[in-house]
């Protein structure tokens, strides 16, 4: 899960990474009583989940005179279709260089991975993607509590070795916020020292419990709801429903949707174990999605029973035509069960999803 | 065959659960059937002295190995723990632990895969089926009955994508070597590189399936690492953006990862690339 800048910036504080002095404002009123504690002229930062915020608008700066003006202009803008409620309001600060740091889950080396570049700001991706030397990059062994000196020297090259304890810190939010990445962009000198101009902290799904985040925000309200059954679920916008078991599974029938020329309602991977209630459950979930003419349930495995899943989509009961293909033990019994209820039982994922195309067209 | 034959002797950790105590019992019965060795213990904390399906069961797995010479263990141990119980294993001196389990924090799966390389133990998964070698021995959870002895290799991140593969390639005639599912999280101990190296040391294999999925570069590193001739096919190709797909591996990252850019990147390297799975028998065929 994301966590907004203000939220990551109060963590990375936590851990002695200097921010700039700043309010979290609700209304553009409420900027007025913070103008004194942060000095003359101000940064107002949109709170938004959206990537490229500043490009699209969602950075103002102000002087003292113009900020609740500013911080109305701002409130009453949608960045990137997202509605601006909260905005963090800044000091300037007397940057003299900004730098880039990440630390982010390296795949490939199955190590934590961290990034220094010697230019920060909004274009490092782009100049990353065109000159990979413009980005240092070292892998950090999960058993060290903290990146050593070597390591250090390696990643920052010529910039300040005031940045060093930042980055070292940054690592250790990193390994005890369970990050996927934790990221300052820029990292800013100044006179009066480093700051983190800016944050970014993904939280694994897998560890949100243990970080006790206990409302995944990056979900929409069915796909909660979804959760709560065990299923992984997205929500798409076409018409045709998806129910797989294994997400890989499922992935490869939206492909074949799409290679058909169709377009899936949805993802929903009911995981292990498809007995008859969480069947139910999930057919229930995607016919309720008003767009959805048909729904295709594609299940394999050894241990599914067939005949349990015919019952549970029998039990659902739903408008939509459901079209089956599975696989797995008691597949006779699942047939004859489905048959006798006028649901149609398939061969092959192809076969199913050609089915559902005549039902759409 | 890689990673192991017939005579590779298995525990499995955690065997008192639900999904340990029903798959030590399918192991077994494929085990009886080919004349391999099998779960030959369990273990699972304060339950040791008991039997699951007549196999013993050991509260540590250090006590596990001081009675039997198993090499290999199976993890079915709940996510908060799984780590723990990978580490168990490579400090007691199993050489290759199958992490079935899914849902367990990176971070723990990338504390758990150094320290088990510390003590040569070999790591797939976790989030992972397992492993099967038609007629040899199976590892984990994958339907044996799909599969049938072969020179066809499967590496996958998937598990029932995989079965699905498998079964494309049975009907077709195709037999397979091993089919190993390495795992569907974004840290993994046997990665594509890994196990292609292991396919190519194996005199049995002369082609393999690569299942990949939208997220990261590995399948690309994989097929440019080996010498044997590769069919690939990428789930996720319909995938938006940003989107999750149960998988916390398949987050597109940077676009570096999305499965349409993969696609194109395999193909430039002259990579067969199925664009369904009813397509890779007769891509294999071509190659073989």
């Amino acid at each position: 899960m994301k966590l907004l800048e203000y939220e990551a910036k109060r963590v990375f504080s936590g851990y002695g990474i200097p921010v700039p002095k700043g309010v979290l404002i609700r209304g553009p009123e409420e900027v007025t009583a913070h103008l004194p504690e942060l000095g003359d002229g101000v940064v107002l930062k949109a709170q938004v989940d959206v990537g490229g915020r500043g490009k699209a608008g969602g950075v103002l700066f102000a002087d003292d005179a113009a900020a609740v003006r500013t911080a109305r202009e701002l409130f009453s803008r949608e960045i990137k279709g997202v509605p601006v409620r909260e905005i963090l309001v800044e000091e300037r600060l007397p940057i003299e260089h900004e730098y880039y740091v990440s630390i982010a889950v390296d795949r490939s080396s199955r190590q934590p991975a961290v990034l220094f570049a010697d230019a920060g700001g909004v274009e490092i991706e782009n100049k990353a993607l065109a000159d990979e030397s413009a980005v240092r990059k070292v892998v950090v062994s999960p058993l060290l509590r903290d990146i050593p000196p070597f390591l250090m020297r390696e990643l920052l090259g010529g910039a300040p070795k005031e940045l060093a304890p930042v980055i070292n810190s940054l690592y250790h939010v990193f390994q005890e916020k369970d990050a996927m990445l934790a990221e300052i962009n820029p990292l800013v000198t100044t006179p009066r020292g480093v700051y983190a101009a800016d944050a970014k902290l993904i939280v694994d799904d897998n560890a949100l419990a243990r970080q006790g985040i206990a409302v995944n925000r990056d979900l929409s309200e069915r796909e909660r709801e979804a959760e709560k059954h065990g299923f992984s679920y997205v929500e798409l916008d076409g018409s045709i429903g998806v129910i797989g078991n294994g997400a890989g599974l499922t992935m490869s029938t939206l492909d074949l949707i799409e290679y058909y020329r169709g377009r899936a309602a949805n993802f929903l991977d009911v995981g292990g174990g498809a007995d008859q209630e969480r069947v139910m459950h999930a057919v229930r979930l995607v016919a309720s999605m008003p767009e959805v003419a048909v729904i295709v349930v594609n299940l394999l495995g050894g241990i599914t029973r067939c005949d349990e899943v015919a019952k549970g989509i029998i039990a659902a009961g739903v408008a939509p035509t459901v079209i089956v293909r599975m696989a797995g033990t008691n597949e006779e019994e699942g047939r004859r069960l489905l048959a006798e209820s006028g649901y149609r039982m398939l061969e092959s994922m192809d076969a199913a999803v050609k089915a559902a195309m005549e039902v759409v067209s | 065959m890689i990673y192991g034959d017939r005579n590779l002797s298995v525990i499995v950790q955690n065997i008192t659960g639900r999904q340990g105590t029903f798959h030590t019992e399918l192991m077994n019965a494929y085990a009886r059937e080919v004349g391999g060795r099998g779960v030959v213990a369990g273990v699972a904390p304060g339950k040791g002295g008991r039997e699951v399906h007549g196999v013993p069961v050991y509260n540590t797995v250090k006590e596990a190995l001081r009675e039997h010479d198993a090499t290999a263990s199976v993890v079915f141990v709940p996510g908060a723990h799984a780590c723990d119980s990978i580490m168990e294993a490579a400090h007691a001196g199993i050489e290759l632990a199958v992490a079935i389990t899914e849902h367990i924090p990176v971070h723990d799966v990338m504390l758990a895969i150094a320290y088990a390389k510390l003590h040569d133990c070999t790591v797939i998964g976790p989030n992972c089926p397992g492993l099967l070698s038609p007629g040899e021995c199976k590892l984990g959870i994958m339907p044996a009955h799909l599969a049938t002895r072969g020179n066809v290799g499967v590496v996958s991140r998937s598990g029932t994508l995989t079965y699905e593969v498998v079964d494309e390639l049975t009907r077709a005639g195709i037999g397979q070597s091993t089919v190993v599912g390495i795992g569907g999280d974004p840290v993994i101990g046997q990665t594509f590189v890994d196990a292609l190296a292991r396919f190519e040391d194996d005199p049995h294999t002369k082609a393999v399936v690569v299942i990949g999925e939208v997220g990261g570069n590995l399948e690309e590193e994989g097929v440019r690492s080996t010498d044997l001739p590769v069919v690939t096919y990428i789930a996720g190709v319909s995938a938006p953006p940003e989107k999750r797909m149960g998988h916390a591996g398949a987050i597109i990252e940077g676009g570096e990862g999305d499965a349409r850019s993969k696609v194109r990147r395999l193909a430039a390297l002259g990579i067969p690339v199925a664009s369904r799975p009813s397509e890779i028998p007769e891509l294999i065929r071509e190659v073989l």
